[in-house]
């Protein structure tokens, strides 16, 4: 990110010495101290699912009445049989997965263009344009609301796929250029150089060497950026009103009846269903994105 | 750079001028229920807010149904958002953006009534009258739904009784007995609590259950007027009857009537402390008949539950057969897009509504079709339908939809404060009255 | 720059992005600043008040300044648990020689799930009647005078939804920083062991300076996110109870939303979108400067 400064030169003390022999690792209770440590911090993290799914599997009684963190005392799949019931989860699942993929797709390629505008084709003004692209990391997404809410109802664009898709691509699209950006400037110079003088013009070769250099980056970008659109709550809750039309946070609310009533049981089955999608995805590219994000980091 | 910024203001100006005057104007005469004409149908909206697999879709879907065998091309689109403050949000976005379906559920709001004032809503009156139906409702049922001048724009759908259900063995256990005044009511609680009893199981989550109890002593001491002045900043919690309202809130949360942690819990949370005999007393409404008084209940306490209306105070302005009786949020008519086929169709669903309304268990908003009781009700299902024969004229109104949204928006944040003790019934006052003061103008000018 | 690139093909790579940010970012934040001189409830005639609204926001109105500060205390306490954490974790991980790649996935796992449900998990965790898993924790280690409704107590509750927002997200911070400690030459950590430097001395004297540029991004990261709170408070105490729990996101929306005021919404759009840049600005100056001296 161009936030950055070149990183201190670290204060060096010693030559380095390297024929350092690794000490051998014994035990310790430092090391003993710190395994406990990450254990425990590890189950911070993972009980609430384990709990989530757990109470899913809970027959309504138990839940209503029984110790809810205690182990179930009988398993039922009832509750999602009353999950696909109440709501249309397929659908929400479907809603959910157009968003994500309509705002992916603007995000990755708008953002790799106007990186590419910036980084290597270069022009006059590009420091400016940099920076007002900063402005959509640093302000708040809620701001929006109310402007684009008025927008929307003049030109009817009100209760549909694009009045989501705009705003999360839209708010996405700076760190995904920061992103491309940062990645661009590791394509060697040569490389366009050479195309050039193969005479190949701007669109070629980003067609020919920019987009296929990308494809890592392309996928952090989708991941990470797939975590908070698919997750989505304030657009969908304010631009969206059909029922054909909701995404899966909102179709969670669909569980809370009459009066504020909450069918317990079948919500936590909703929840189950509608993050196995994304927890597939995420479980199978994980090494990708870490990759990717480590890499993005580390590079700056 | 500066060039730019200022052309773009330029623009934005432009662009919200455009909306800003959408937003006035072209409305039809809200007082023509009879439109003349071909009837051509179309797709309608109904924007609503009512469970989603609840009776009242599933009729007014099945109606619609039906209707379409008999005019091909129509079909009603049902929009709903059961969650009630999302809704309101919806509705009042759609109506600044001029977007307002052609059916669309609201109850007798101060926002609502701007609505109607702006010529945006059918009269409900008339359209009833020239549909022959009028008399068939119940006088209670429609009153819910008028505005303070006694004009009517919203069709009600349901009718139901709020009770204040409790568990025999309990009190017993405590060695209480039910209560004659509200008055008698933290009395009760402190007694409940020294037995280790649960007094009050309530829903703080949702905010509506504890502004029911705001309104009670209130409608006691002064009777239906009082919110109604208040809300215009006519009456004030300065005022005595709002002064026992404020003080007796307070004595409820002294007495730790609600459970601990209550303005986190959920409705059925709630419920799960009553029907597993944790709590002694619950405030709900008939259309939790389904769960309280069938053998859906919990074995082990179904023989214990029974319920009171809302008790009296001593001088007592209302009466005991008159309490909460809401027929639930109303629906209204957008007078831009009534035609005849919009006509057409509500005549045709409302005369057969009833009926299938009633087939369901519930009490219908007309009195000339008869509930059918589910088989496998208990005693206490037919006794709570019958109270709706003995009520009496005046009903107490919940205040949420009495207040403009900002100030009841702030008195929900007050009232958990003021009964979990962490403001006194003197800043409450004060803090409300100003809040009167300063929101109350805006909606009754 | 390339050499033969023109002026149309940058316009081809530039516009349609910039299009798409001016009509979701740049127009919405020129129209909020438009529609914070004018009271408009959305049916009635707009009203120009000139900076009324404004002097009503910093002078009368209290639960704006409260929401302010409980804004503030909010993003502390999430930068605490977020940057916090995961420099603790990431520092753990990188000692650790087997299975980090299976802790990692599972540190980022609660990043997967969504607001709405996290809500609905939390409010039972924290609950006391019936007993909640928070509360039965402390009375498992003795701690049992501390038992309470975490999110009903005007105390506790602004932390206990700040909580919930702070460990979504340190797996994905944690992953940053673990990245750019793995990158500390391991040749000048060995030297510094040599000269006899503590484990302390090490953190601070070596491996901080040279992840200190990486802690930026993630701090800039982290404080903007922790101002974008909203769904969490909003859905599991909607600013409750009173305005304990309100930030200054939730009390734009419903006064937007709920009150129908657009117009002084919009004023507190303008301030937040100040309150964001100037955060900004802070961290940038205060951690430069100290990177500098």
């Amino acid at each position: 990110m161009i936030l950055q400064s070149a990183p201190a030169a670290p204060p060096t003390t010693a030559p380095p010495a390297p024929t350092f022999k690794r000490r051998r690792r014994k035990p310790t209770l430092h090391r003993t101290l710190s395994r406990v440590l990450i254990m425990l911090i590890v189950i911070v993290q993972v009980y609430p699912l384990a709990w989530l799914f757990l109470t899913s599997l809970r027959t309504e009684q138990d839940f209503a009445t029984g110790d809810p963190f205690a182990l179930p005392s009988s398993l039922t799949w009832e509750n999602y049989a009353r999950a696909f019931e109440t709501g249309d989860l397929w659908r929400n699942i479907l809603n959910s997965f157009i968003v994500t993929m309509g705002a992916n797709i603007l995000i990755v390629l708008l953002g790799m263009m106007a990186a590419y505008a910036i980084q290597v084709l270069g022009f006059r003004w590009s420091r400016f344009v940099r920076g007002l692209f900063l402005i959509g990391i640093i302000v708040p997404v809620q701001i929006a609301l109310v402007p684009l809410f008025i927008d929307y109802a003049s030109i009817n664009l009100l209760d549909t796929y694009l009045s989501m898709i705009i705003p999360l691509a839209g708010f996405a699209l700076p760190m995904s250029i920061y992103l491309f950006s940062s990645f661009f400037e590791y394509i060697p110079r040569e490389t366009y150089e050479a195309a050039s003088l193969d005479g190949a013009g701007p669109y070629r070769i980003f067609g020919l060497i920019t987009l296929p250099l990308s494809v890592n980056t392309v996928v952090t970008v989708v991941l990470v950026n797939s975590i908070f659109i698919w997750n989505d709550f304030i657009f969908a809750n304010t631009f969206v009103l059909s029922e054909e039309l909701k995404t899966i946070p909102l179709g969670l609310q669909n569980y809370i009846g009459a009066m504020g009533k909450v069918d317990w049981t079948a919500t936590f089955a909703a929840v189950c269903v509608t993050i196995t999608p994304l927890l597939l995805v995420f479980l199978v590219l994980n090494k990708a994105m870490i990759q990717g994000l480590e890499s993005g980091a580390t590079k700056g | 750079m500066k060039k730019q910024f200022r052309a773009a203001a330029v623009i934005a100006a432009a662009a919200l001028a455009l909306t800003a005057c959408g937003g006035g104007g072209d409305a039809a005469d809200p007082a023509n229920v009879s439109p003349t004409g071909e009837i051509k149908p179309r797709e309608i909206s109904w924007l609503l807010s009512r469970p989603a697999d609840g009776a009242v879709i599933n009729i007014m879907k099945k109606l619609a149904d039906d209707y379409a065998q008999e005019h091909p091309g129509f079909e009603l689109n049902l929009i709903t958002t059961p969650d009630r403050p999302s809704y309101i949000q919806k509705l009042e976005t759609l109506a600044a953006a001029n977007k307002l379906p052609e059916l669309f559920d609201t109850d007798a709001t101060p926002f609502a009534r701007q609505l109607a004032q702006q010529g945006k809503m059918v009269d409900a009156e008339k359209l009833l009258k020239s549909l022959e139906i009028y008399d068939d409702y119940r006088p209670g049922a429609l009153d819910y739904q008028r505005f303070d001048d006694g004009s009517l724009f919203m069709i009600p759908f349901q009718f139901e009784l709020e009770f204040i259900w409790y568990n025999k063995a309990l009190l017993e256990e405590a060695g209480v007995s039910v209560p004659t005044s509200l008055d008698d009511i933290p009395a009760m609680c402190t007694a409940l609590r020294n037995a280790g009893i649960t007094p009050i199981a309530i829903d703080g989550q949702d905010q509506w259950p504890l502004e029911r109890y705001v309104a009670y002593q209130a409608f006691r001491e002064a009777g239906p007027e009082f919110v109604q002045k208040l809300k215009k900043g006519e009456a004030s919690f300065a005022d005595p009857a709002g002064q026992k309202t404020v003080e007796w809130m307070a004595e409820l949360g002294k007495a730790k009537c609600f459970q601990d942690g209550f303005s986190a819990q959920g409705y059925s949370d709630a419920q799960n402390q009553f029907t597993s005999g944790q709590a002694a007393m619950y405030n709900i409404g008939t259309w939790e008949l389904p769960s309280l008084a069938t053998d859906k209940l919990n074995p082990e306490v179904r023989d214990d539950i029974d319920f009171f209306t809302l008790p009296t105070t001593e001088g007592s302005v209302t009466a005991a057969n008159e309490f909460v009786s809401p027929s639930g949020i109303g629906m209204a008519v957008n007078s831009k897009t009534y035609d005849p086929l919009v006509s057409d169709f509500l005549k045709f669903a409302l005369e057969k509504y009833p009926s299938e309304y009633a087939a369901t268990g519930a009490l219908s908003p007309t009195t000339n079709v008869q509930t059918s009781i589910p088989a496998n009700a208990t005693p206490l299902y037919n006794r709570a339908l019958e109270t709706a024969n003995g009520l009496g004229d005046q009903q107490a109104m919940p205040w949420d939809t009495q207040l403009d949204p900002t100030t009841n928006g702030r008195l929900q944040q007050e009232l958990v404060l003021l009964v979990q003790g962490n403001i006194t019934p003197e800043q409450f006052t004060t803090t409300m009255d100003a809040t009167i003061k300063q929101n109350a103008p805006k909606f009754f000018k | 720059m390339l050499p033969n690139r023109s002026k149309t093909s940058v316009l081809v790579f530039l516009l349609p992005p910039l299009l798409l940010y001016c009509a979701a970012v740049l127009f919405p934040i020129l129209q909020s600043l438009f529609l914070s001189f004018f009271s408009w409830n959305g049916i009635s005639e707009m009203e120009f008040v000139g900076f009324a609204n404004y002097v009503r926001m910093l002078t009368a109105d209290d639960i704006f300044w409260r929401s302010f500060f409980n804004a503030l205390l909010y993003l502390a306490i999430c930068l605490v648990l977020q940057l916090g954490g995961a420099l603790v974790v990431a520092s753990l991980l990188t000692s650790l020689r087997r299975g980090r790649e299976l802790i990692k996935t599972l540190y980022l796992l609660p990043a997967v799930i969504s607001t709405v449900a996290i809500a609905f998990l939390f409010v039972p965790i924290y609950s006391i009647e019936p007993v909640g898993l928070l509360n039965q924790l402390l009375h498992w280690i003795g701690l049992g005078n501390l038992e309470r409704a975490w999110l009903s107590d005007v105390n506790t509750v602004l932390a206990a939804v700040s909580a919930p927002e702070g460990w979504r997200f340190t797996g994905l911070y944690m992953l940053i920083i673990y990245a750019a400690l793995i990158a500390v030459p391991k040749e000048l950590e060995e030297a510094a062991v040599l000269d006899g430097a503590s484990k302390w001395t090490l953190f601070t004297k070596i491996r901080f300076p040279y992840i200190r540029p990486v802690w930026i991004t993630t701090t800039i990261m982290a404080t903007t996110y922790g101002l974008r709170g909203f769904d969490i408070p909003y859905l599991m105490t909607n600013g409750g109870p009173g305005q304990s729990s309100e930030l200054l996101t939730t009390y734009m929306y419903k006064t937007a939303f709920t009150s129908t005021d657009f117009g002084y919404a919009s004023t507190i759009s303008v301030f937040i979108v100040i309150e964001c840049l100037v955060a900004v600005g802070l961290i940038l100056f205060l951690l430069k400067r100290k990177a500098d001296a």
